[in-house]
């Protein structure tokens, strides 16, 4: 045997110790006991046997971490003793040397924070980027560096080791394969660094269905899984009708402090998919619940979004809030004369009408305000996103806004305000023809105003720490000149349309960046809540995407969705993606699936995943707001009238298919995987029974319209009893409070006002 | 005192409780649903008419009640099997057994493995658990008694174990009608030794209740299965009669009344839809048409390979048709509502089958039927209700609602002339028994599912949620 002779260099660390010895050591912590006292010492016997190292089937292995290593390789070396015991019944012992005869040995660190991988790898570690990570076996004895070159690249090394033994994260928690890859710490040679550096998740948002409807608690389960997907930042999304900020300008107090638009979502009584409330008469996110004043709600609000930005810290992640300067709550059009009402549901939001040009005083005095006010509140954010309005109304000024903006820049050297106007117009975006130009034109008056806002830097200043700042949603008629309109040193994100299928069908438009002189990251968006409730995925056309910006050399992504229980499968691609080219959506299913739920029911899933896929691209390309979660969206079929387009049975066939397809993987399912396929299938039996209803509104609509009374009942029964069905459905399986959030919006949405409409014809 | 007197007292307290109006089984005696009881309340609700209430652990089993007890089953978060028994008329707890079954074997929801719901002789509590088989527990002390063990069910499409034993006489008698090895057995009560045991090598999976049937001078054993309704000798498991009349699938349970058996069941698809269809519809995982060993469940491979006679590794045509399905007994779905005269003798099919319907008409694939006077009562998904005359079969009303959607699982019970009818969504509707459709109320139980039959006894009624058992009586401030 030559395993004494093995190079075993981290030895030298520790005097030799036998095995007996470390045990006796153990037997004596702190003080030796005093030798009169034999009581004690049977007492302090018994409690030593009672401690005693459980019995362990698997293989012992240590793990060693520095003793002053950064706290996030400390956490590192935890996961990777918890996820060994679990995987393998290993018998996981931690410690700041390598100790003498260690058999299984995994150093966790970099040379710089760990002297043990210092003396073992010595010059050969690798030259790596920030976020490099690697698993390399050292010597040949069973050694292991788990490490990175930094503390947070240290713990996704520790994730991607997870995650070759069989380990799948996702979203809403791990799978554990059912049988392991087989332990080893040998033949390892593996180094990673990102394709794309920023992979940023968004948060908090609008709408019940959305993370703003999660509680803290809920988020930080998130956040875990998050940096287990090496995602590197948290954007906390939010919007001025919220209760994250407090601020006061010119003797007018912010009052408006709300999440989803005010609406309220009562789940008492005649509430299909109530059991998933757990017998709560209301829905709320729980960090809100009974928080009825501003006052309570502001202090909920700023806890939430401060633990939030804590607990992405504690993973590594950086944190950036996403606002948007030009917006404010209606009460303080009191304080900026003649601002517009915007059009946003409820009416809640006031931004800049014509009388505030873009070098106002005032507008510029009550946005530092805002901006102020949210960086004083969360001091510890890294970046801030400034947002420009999505629906910019804001069009008076822009040719005087343009020849400031070209004086201050020299942007007219460069192109024109015609050519731009024309590029607007004739784009295929959801923002073209008037609407793109309107967009445009906003868009200029908005920049202007930002420029005019930040060349003192005076509103964005912060005491002893940097803060980045991007621009988000700048009009993509201005990608060729970003670099001259963009206030100097900020970053651009882009959102170009509402769907990652309408963005990826005009990326040409993306090559325009000039991504070298602004560092550019592209909004991906998951599921579009214009689209709505229904399952979506859109896998094939984020890789395209991902494929364009990663030639592009562009940052990386922010995502953007509601719901993310239907994300597992693109979550997964993307996080992959962010460190592999070679990823595919193909190949990234069944590196998810093939674990989770053994080979055979891959193929399946794959098929039922594409058939949801194509649905969605149906939806997308026929009613962008099919089922968008507001106020009228069943309803509003009631009085199309027509028939339902034959579009819809396509969709509704589709995902029928794709239940099947699903419910069949379901079968060949690995115990531990079948609630994950079990959710989907029962997803798309939602859908199905969502779009028979409103088939039947559409009839019940028309036979309304030929005073066919007995008719309009009938469909109408039939409305009413499948959007039963749809919400029972998504009941049965509801996880997270987005499901749960689909739930009460559609009962309040579309359930209830069927209802009344059933029960007043039957009056 | 000393503890044989205490327990000759104890015993001889629960004989004098003991009443007409137990609950002593899954849907009370003999499976009929209905109890003698009286002054049972209209409206009520989680917090209206509540006598008392327990949580109880994950579970969709039915409670039963005798002696002014209360017999519970359902398993802890650490999927521990737990059965105790409660005060019937204060909720307090007695006593409660929890049990390691060992590995759990795979279900689908909404089943549960605290699906069975347990009988009662008054002196013992007897449940079956699919991962050991049948147990008996002293009702007074919650004592285990003995266990029998019985082999692990398996199901093709892994719908999970979910039938009920019922005490006849001295013996305990259980229909485990699974994919695999189908039987009826009979037990001792008070040892659990071995008295008989039948095959039913011609069934597939189902879960009715086995009834008593007095006709012709003799109690049949009658068990409702794959195609047939069969009457047992309950002495010694021979077969007396077959009436080849139901369809493939059988979920729910038959009532008898006045000699007669009803059945009324809806088994998914049409007549000609025979296992080998939902065979290549979801085992099928990569829908080529044929069944591979791998898609198989691993309980199954042995049959598998017996039915692949080419031995090439994959079931098709008429290798799949039989493989799984009896070949003697080759039905397939259909929705029938069913008269069968008892006591028979041979294939009753052509002199005993009294009336059938099978066209338009609605009865539930889960929820059983209820018998109540000259009217038989079917509810299915939808709150679609129903009712027959059970003389002629002919419909009194049909297909009307009753004002409560969703799905039902639970089967219909009655009392005091009012019908009880639990939906999955949580709320009970009270139809009026009568030959014109009537709801009296539709009572909230606060949201949870029910899945459970509910129970009733001594003016009580006892009705299990999701995470709950309510007790809703008059009795209640």
């Amino acid at each position: 045997m030559r395993q004494h002779a093995a190079f075993r260099p981290w030895e030298s660390e520790a005097p030799a110790q036998t095995r007996k010895q470390r045990i006796d050591e153990t037997a004596r912590p702190g003080p030796r006991p005093p030798s009169t006292t034999t009581r004690r010492a049977i007492v302090a016997s018994l409690i030593l046997l009672a401690s005693a190292p459980a019995v362990f089937a698997g293989p012992r292995v240590d793990v060693v971490v520095a003793d002053d290593a950064p706290k996030l390789e400390k956490f590192a070396a935890a996961e990777l003793a918890a996820q060994l015991k679990r995987l393998f019944d290993a018998d996981v012992r931690v410690a700041a040397k390598v100790p003498a005869a260690a058999g299984n040995l995994i150093l966790i660190g970099s040379p710089a924070t760990n002297p043990a991988i210092a003396r073992a790898i010595g010059a050969n570690w690798p030259k790596l980027s920030d976020q490099g990570h690697l698993l390399k076996s050292v010597g040949d004895a069973g050694a292991l560096i788990v490490g990175g070159a930094s503390p947070v690249a240290t713990l996704w090394a520790v994730y991607e080791l997870g995650h070759r033994y069989g380990i799948r994260y996702l979203l809403h928690g791990d799978y554990y394969p059912a049988q392991p890859a087989k332990f080893k710490l040998d033949s390892f040679d593996l180094v990673f660094e990102p394709e794309l550096r920023l992979r940023a998740w968004r948060t908090i948002n609008d709408f019940a269905i959305g993370p703003e409807s999660w509680g803290l608690a809920d988020q930080k389960k998130m956040l875990h899984q998050l940096a287990k997907l090496k995602f590197n930042r948290v954007v906390l999304a939010v919007y001025p009708w919220q209760p994250f900020v407090h601020y006061e300008f010119r003797g007018v107090k912010k009052q408006t402090g709300m999440l989803w638009y005010g609406q309220r979502y009562p789940v008492a009584g005649d509430t299909p998919g109530r059991d998933a409330f757990g017998g709560a008469t209301e829905f709320d996110n729980p960090d809100f619940a009974g928080k009825r004043t501003y006052e309570e709600r502001l202090k909920a609000g700023v806890t939430l979004a401060s633990g939030i930005i804590d607990a992405a810290h504690e993973l590594g992640m950086s944190a950036a809030l996403a606002m948007s300067p030009l917006e404010f709550p209606k009460e303080f059009a009191k304080v900026l004369p003649g601002a517009k009402v915007l059009h946003t549901l409820e009416n809640l939001v006031i931004g800049p009408g014509d009388r505030q040009p873009p070098d106002d005083p005032l507008l510029k005095q009550l946005t530092a305000t805002q901006i102020r006010a949210y960086l004083d509140t969360y001091p510890r954010l890294d970046a801030l996103y400034l947002t420009m309005p999505e629906f910019p109304d804001w069009v008076e000024h822009h040719e005087k806004a343009w020849h400031r903006l070209d004086a201050r820049t020299g942007i007219g050297k460069h192109t024109d305000l015609a050519t731009l106007i024309d590029a607007a117009r004739k784009r295929k975006l959801t923002a073209s023809g008037e609407r793109g130009i309107r967009a445009l034109k906003g868009n200029i008056a908005a920049l202007d105003f930002l420029h005019g806002l930040m060349p003192d830097g005076a509103p964005l200043k912060r005491r002893g720490s940097q803060l980045d700042v991007t621009i988000l949603d700048v009009d993509p008629a201005l990608y060729p000149v970003l670099d001259k309109v963009l206030p100097s040193g900020t970053e651009a994100l882009h959102f170009v349309d509402y769907t990652a299928r309408r963005v990826a069908e005009q990326r040409s438009l993306l090559a325009a960046v000039p991504a070298k002189a602004v560092k550019s990251s592209l909004i991906l968006t998951l599921a579009d809540d214009n689209v709505g409730v229904l399952p979506q995925l859109a896998t094939n056309h984020l890789h395209e995407l991902v494929t364009e910006i990663r030639k592009l050399g562009w940052q990386g992504f922010s995502t953007r969705y509601w719901i993310p229980g239907d994300l597992e499968a693109s979550v997964f691609y993307l996080a992959r993606a962010g460190f592999d080219g070679r990823i595919t959506p193909k190949s990234a299913y069944h590196e998810l699936f093939a674990p989770m739920c053994g080979p055979g029911a891959v193929p399946a899933l794959a098929k039922g995943f594409a058939m949801i896929e194509e649905a969605t691209t149906l939806i997308d390309r026929n009613d962008l707001g099919f089922t968008f979660p507001v106020p009228g969206m069943v309803m509003r079929h009631y009085d199309a009238k027509s028939p339902p387009p034959a579009w819809w049975k396509k969709v509704s066939d589709l995902y029928g298919s794709a239940m099947d397809e699903i419910y069949r993987a379901q079968q060949r399912a690995h115990p531990q995987a079948r609630p994950l396929t079990l959710y989907h299938a029962k997803r798309c039996e939602f859908a199905i029974h969502y779009i028979a209803c409103l088939e039947a509104v559409r009839r019940a609509g028309l036979a309304r319209d030929k005073k066919d009374r007995d008719g309009q009942v009938e469909h109408l029964e039939s409305a009413v009893e499948a959007m039963h069905n749809a919400l029972s459905t998504l009941g049965e399986v509801a996880r997270d409070q987005s499901d749960r959030g689909v739930i009460a919006v559609v009962n309040a949405h579309g359930y209830r006002p069927l209802r009344a409409e059933l029960d007043r014809l039957r009056k | 005192m000393s503890r044989s007197w205490l327990m000759t007292l104890s015993m001889l307290i629960f004989v004098a409780v003991a009443r007409g109006e137990d609950w002593p089984q899954f849907r009370g005696v003999n499976g009929s649903g209905v109890s003698g009881s009286r002054s049972l309340p209209v409206h009520f609700s989680h917090k209206d008419k509540v006598l008392w209430q327990i949580k109880l652990g994950e579970g969709v089993s039915s409670p039963i009640v005798a002696g002014g007890r209360v017999f519970t089953t359902e398993m802890t978060p650490s999927q521990r099997f737990v059965v105790s028994c409660h005060e019937a008329a204060s909720g307090k707890e007695m006593w409660r057994r929890e049990l390691d079954m060992g590995p759990l074997p795979r279900i689908t929801q909404p089943n549960s493995h605290a699906s069975c719901t347990p009988a009662t002789d008054g002196k013992r509590v007897y449940v079956h658990f699919s991962a050991v088989g049948l147990l008996a527990f002293d009702a007074t002390s919650g004592a285990e008694v003995w266990r029998h063990p019985l082999p692990k069910p398996a199901y093709l499409m892994h719908w999970g174990a979910s039938s009920s034993p019922i005490v006849h006489r001295d013996m305990v008698i259980f229909v485990m009608d699974d994919d695999l090895l189908p039987y009826v057995i009979a037990v001792d009560a008070a040892t659990g030794k071995h008295r008989w045991k039948t095959l039913r090598p011609d069934m597939l999976a189902g879960y009715a209740l086995p009834v008593m049937c007095e006709a012709n001078g003799r109690t049949d054993l009658v068990v409702a299965g794959t195609g047939r309704l069969i009457g047992y000798d309950p002495s010694n498991g021979k077969e007396l009669w077959t009436c080849k009349s139901l369809p493939r699938i059988n979920m729910t349970s038959p009532v008898v009344k006045d000699g007669v058996v009803y059945v009324a069941v809806q088994s998914y698809g049409d007549p000609s839809r025979t296992l080998k269809f939902a065979l290549l519809e979801w085992l099928d995982t990569n829908q080529d048409g044929k069944l591979a060993r791998a898609e198989v469940p691993e309980e199954f491979r042995k049959k598998f390979d017996l039915s692949d006679r080419n031995k090439d590794g994959f079931l098709t045509g008429e290798e799949i048709d039989t493989a799984f399905q009896h070949p003697s007994n080759m039905v397939g779905g259909g929705s029938i509502i069913q008269a069968i005269k008892g006591g028979g003798h041979g294939d009753v099919t052509r002199t005993h089958l009294l009336w059938n319907r099978d066209k338009k008409i609605f009865p539930s694939n889960m929820s059983s039927p209820l018998v109540l006077g000259n009217r038989l009562y079917v509810v299915k998904k939808g709150g679609i209700g129903s009712c027959f005359d059970t003389a002629t079969g002919k419909g009194m009303w049909e297909k009307k609602r009753i004002d409560n959607l969703g799905e039902y699982y639970a089967s219909p019970v009655a009392a005091d002339g009012k019908i009880y009818v639990a939906g999955q969504n949580g709320f009970v509707v009270v139809l009026a028994d009568g030959p014109n459709q009537k709801t009296l109320a539709r009572n909230d139980m606060g949201g949870r599912q029910i899945i459970a039959t509910p129970a009733i006894a001594d003016g009580r009624l006892f009705i299990r949620t999701a995470d709950t058992l309510f007790c809703i009586s008059n009795e209640a401030k």
